[in-house]
């Protein structure tokens, strides 16, 4: 496999955890400017994990989708008792926060005569883990992508339990399904945890891809990024932000074609969906009418109906 | 069953609720008027804890519930109705009334990954039985946005009753209705309370509903209390009637019928 397409790929795969990462704060109602602040932690400490610790990858990925998730819950509990817009300033405030203390964070140890880890705007080099177990280029795309669908498969199970249906009950209504009994804070802190740990593995993913990390790659254009991939893929189903993902790093960036033009280009695509498809080409009721097209063509009849019971018997109102 | 005592709430300068003591005694329908703006839908705002009280106390079944929130409330067995008509109107009819069990504490506490939209036989018999008696069962399907006006307020009482309340706060329930849309919610409403032995808390303009089905009926006006006796004695109050007529005069009365 081409070289540069393996590249491309793997990015759009990692950068899907930031956008399903944005999307599951999006389907709750909240939008978040600072998911990349928990890319950055998962990337910083699952590397300090590997190169410095000497732990093997996978429990410093588990470690890095942890420390984002306990990073998220330590921002939840403050910008949660924000609402809209005040959330979004909050996170946003967050981030750069997150992002100037990896300037100053300096850790090092001395390995092999060297020394590695975290140092400051210089940045963190030396994530060789990757490298060391002599991985491809390919294999660790393979990787990428495995770890994603067991991500997204774990979203599509969220998404049809009574989680899933809190969630956007909140983002539909926040009122109304308080009202209907559902402990709003509780949710959208689990929601705000999920959402850091996703973001977390991605930034995992990143940091031994890359090998090295570097405080300014996790700025605010990122998070906008993020934020915009779930607006433009659809917010109906977990598949959207991928969407949006493949279009900007796929056809955009990578293509050529609009070159130094590339950021007129998205932000154009941004707001023309904006105005004509506010919640993105895969919205909820593209999704309902696909589920619906589905059921159709390929089950039968008598399984279709959401309540096949019979109501119980009771007298008359 | 609940106490209102010395609730206020205040706007900045808009004293919406001031000072109002009411007690709902168990199995009465209680009725609650008063023109536009005296504070009626902000005193069940403030049972159900949407917004802070700025003074006084609610109880309900003896237990101080003062800024409980809204899903507390509910978890108590106080349910509510809109005076604006909320629905997730996306959704179908029944899958609102299947979303509104989710957050009900009994149902939470089968775990998160219980099924949603298929879910387990009591949960499903529920809903049927909300949408038989709302007489929906025909509009199962159909999306909640898409239903008449009338439909949607039917929906919606059918939605406050899948939590099984003891205490029912409607909000102008019968706001929009015609004449046999009016009857049949009255019927309706005594049918809950006699046979289901839910005590209702009634806000409402149209005073054929309230004068016929209600056992008490407490006046507003300016976020106080004016009046409160049965609805005979409500007829014939003198400041109930000036209320009434002194804001029809000024600025001509939404809620008519106050003969
Ligand atoms: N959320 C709010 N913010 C500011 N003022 C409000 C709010 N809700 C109600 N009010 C004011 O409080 C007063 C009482 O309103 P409300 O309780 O809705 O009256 P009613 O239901 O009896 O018509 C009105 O003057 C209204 O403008
Ligand atoms: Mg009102």
């Amino acid at each position: 496999m081409d070289e540069y397409l393996v590249q491309v790929l793997s990015n759009i795969g990692m950068i899907s955890f930031l956008a399903l990462s944005a999307y599951i704060l999006l389907i709750t109602g909240e939008i978040s400017f600072g998911q990349q602040a928990f890319f950055a932690i998962g990337a910083y400490a699952s590397g300090i994990a590997t190169a410095m610790w000497g732990w093997g990858f996978w429990p410093g990925l588990v470690w890095g989708a942890a420390a984002a998730g306990a990073a998220a819950f330590l921002l939840a509990w403050p910008t949660l008792r924000m609402r809209g817009l005040f959330f979004a300033i909050g996170t946003l405030a967050f981030a750069e926060m997150v992002r100037l203390i990896f300037e100053i964070f300096r850790y090092q140890v001395e390995i092999d005569g060297e020394l590695v880890g975290p140092n400051g705007s210089e940045g963190f080099r030396g994530i060789r883990y990757i490298f060391e177990q002599d991985i491809s280029a390919f294999h660790y795309m393979l990787l990428i992508y495995a770890v994603l669908a067991g991500v997204l498969a774990l979203l599509f199970v969220i998404e049809r339990t009574r989680l899933g249906a809190i969630w956007r009950m909140l983002g539909e209504d926040e009122l109304l399904a308080e009202t209907e009994g559902v402990n709003r804070t509780y949710y959208k802190v689990l929601a705000t945890v999920v959402a850091g740990a996703v973001a977390g593995i991605g930034g995992a993913l990143y940091a031994h891809m890359n090998t090295y990390l570097e405080p300014k790659i996790f700025n605010v254009m990122l998070g906008v990024h993020s934020l915009a991939y779930g607006l433009i893929g659809g917010l109906g189903t977990a598949f959207g932000p991928l969407i949006g993902v493949g279009i900007d790093i796929g056809l955009l960036e990578s293509a050529r074609i609009f070159s130094g033009y590339r950021m007129i280009v998205f932000g154009g695509l941004v707001a023309l969906l904006l105005i004509f498809r506010p919640r993105g080409l895969l919205d909820e009721a593209a999704v309902h009418a696909l589920v619906a097209w589905w059921r159709n063509t390929f089950s039968s009849p008598a399984k279709r109906s959401g309540g096949s019971g019979r109501p119980p018997e009771r007298p008359g109102a | 069953m609940l106490e209102l005592r010395g609730l206020s709430k205040h706007f900045g300068g808009v004293r919406a609720v001031d000072g109002l003591d009411v007690t709902v005694e168990r199995g009465q329908i209680f009725g609650l008027i008063g023109p536009n703006g005296s504070g009626k839908s902000t005193t069940v705002n403030l049972v159900c804890g949407v917004f802070p009280v700025t003074a006084g106390s609610v109880s309900f079944e003896g237990a101080e519930i003062t800024n409980s929130p809204p899903h507390v409330a509910l978890g108590n067995g106080i349910a509510r109705t809109f005076q604006n008509i909320r629905l997730f109107s996306e959704l179908t009819v029944w899958q609102n009334l299947w979303v509104a069990q989710n957050g009900q504490e009994s149902v939470r506490s089968q775990g998160f990954f219980s099924r949603w939209l298929s879910g387990n036989r009591g949960q499903r018999a529920s809903v049927e039985e909300q949408l038989e008696f709302s007489g929906l069962a025909d509009k199962r399907d159909e999306p909640a946005g898409s239903l008449a006006f009338g439909e949607q307020r039917r929906l919606e009482l059918a939605r406050a009753l899948a939590a099984r309340p003891k205490l029912l706060l409607l909000d102008e329930p019968a706001a929009g209705m015609n004449l046999e849309e009016v009857k049949q919610l009255d019927e309706r409403l005594r049918w809950l309370n006699e046979q289901q032995g839910i005590t209702i808390l009634l806000v409402e303009h149209v005073m054929e509903l309230v004068m016929g089905v209600t056992h008490r009926i407490a006046a507003l006006n300016f976020g106080r209390k004016i009046a409160e006796g049965s609805p005979a004695e409500i007829q014939q109050n003198q400041a109930v009637q000036e209320a009434y007529l002194g804001r029809s005069e000024e600025e001509g009365d939404e809620g008519g019928g106050s003969s």
